[in-house]
């Protein structure tokens, strides 16, 4: 596997580790919602938009570089 | 935000969430205001051997941290603090922001009429004389964002503190609660409106209370704006 392609490998590992992270504190947020506990839940909502738009930016800076390479002279 | 009583591994997998959050500026710096279920934490510098002497069956949980200092003891009663805010805007100096720290909670025994003082050479909050120790500090600080924070006995037995380890790695210290001191019933919600007037008045922040029953809702401002804006 090209150094590259490796590089693009682990990206892609760190945005699947933060969808996770994502996933589980949204089912976290979920159960403190229905048990009536709102603030740990708001909590947990808070960390769930961070994780996504982690991922979001890992993905955007991906596709600025892709977006480079395949146009050097833009 | 008030989370009431919340475990700790909980509160530690949120706070690190958190802190991603706020280094991407995705949300604003955040405090949590919260209590513990009985518990033991270790810091960097904690020296089981030596700390470390719980009865067999105590009913506590121990768990290994990744914050500064050494070992310390969580229990209700204890108002614990864990700002999550970005150095960059707070002067990029770990030592400014635990002095920080403890001046926050300075301010925020001086109504019970405790004057709260920093001992040289040690972290926390103390009384004196002679030396009794009111609050403890454990800061973790990556890409410049805080975790962890202090911790204010203000109503709870101290024994754990001695009896089950030796806190902060402090052979013969005493430690006191704000309600000892002021020789009367005080509750962590009496406590809290002045840690949280305090954290404002030292780190310069508006903190505004989430989620609120009317108004603000799930969301920070600068989020809800944010998003009404797309």
């Amino acid at each position: 596997v090209s150094e590259r392609f490796e590089r693009d490998a682990r990206l892609y590992d760190e945005v699947a580790a933060d969808l996770d992270r994502a996933a589980a504190h949204a089912r976290v947020a979920a159960q403190h919602f229905r048990d009536g506990v709102v603030p740990r839940g708001a909590a947990h909502a808070w960390a769930v938009r961070g994780h996504l738009l982690e991922a979001q930016a890992r993905l955007d800076a991906q596709a600025r570089e892709h977006a480079r390479l395949s146009s050097p002279e833009a | 935000m008030h989370l009431g009583t919340v475990p700790y591994g909980e509160a530690w997998d949120l706070q690190r969430s958190l802190a991603g959050a706020v280094s991407q500026g995705a949300i604003p710096d955040t405090v949590l205001f919260l209590e513990h279920p009985p518990v033991v934490t270790l810091g960097r510098r904690t020296d089981e051997d030596a700390e470390l002497h719980l009865p067999a069956g105590a009913p506590v949980e121990v768990v290994e941290t990744d914050r500064g200092g050494k070992s310390t003891f969580h229990g209700p009663g204890q108002l614990v603090c864990y700002p999550i805010v970005d150095l960059k805007r707070h002067g990029r100096d770990v030592k400014l922001y635990v002095r920080n720290l403890e001046e926050a909670l300075i301010q925020t025994v001086a109504p019970f009429g405790l004057q709260g003082e920093r001992l040289e050479g040690l972290t926390g909050v103390w009384l004196t004389s002679p030396p009794r120790k009111l609050a403890s500090i454990g800061v973790h600080v990556s890409r410049w964002v805080t975790t962890h924070g202090y911790a204010l006995n203000v109503d709870l037995d101290p024994a754990p503190f001695t009896d089950w380890i030796t806190a902060c790695g402090l052979e013969d210290a005493t430690f006191t609660t704000v309600a000892r001191e002021a020789g009367r019933e005080v509750t962590v919600d009496e406590v809290r409106p002045h840690a949280v007037a305090a954290i404002e008045a030292v780190f310069g922040l508006e903190l505004e209370e989430l989620p609120a029953d009317e108004g603000a809702g799930l969301w920070a401002q600068p989020v809800h704006h944010e998003l009404a804006a797309t």
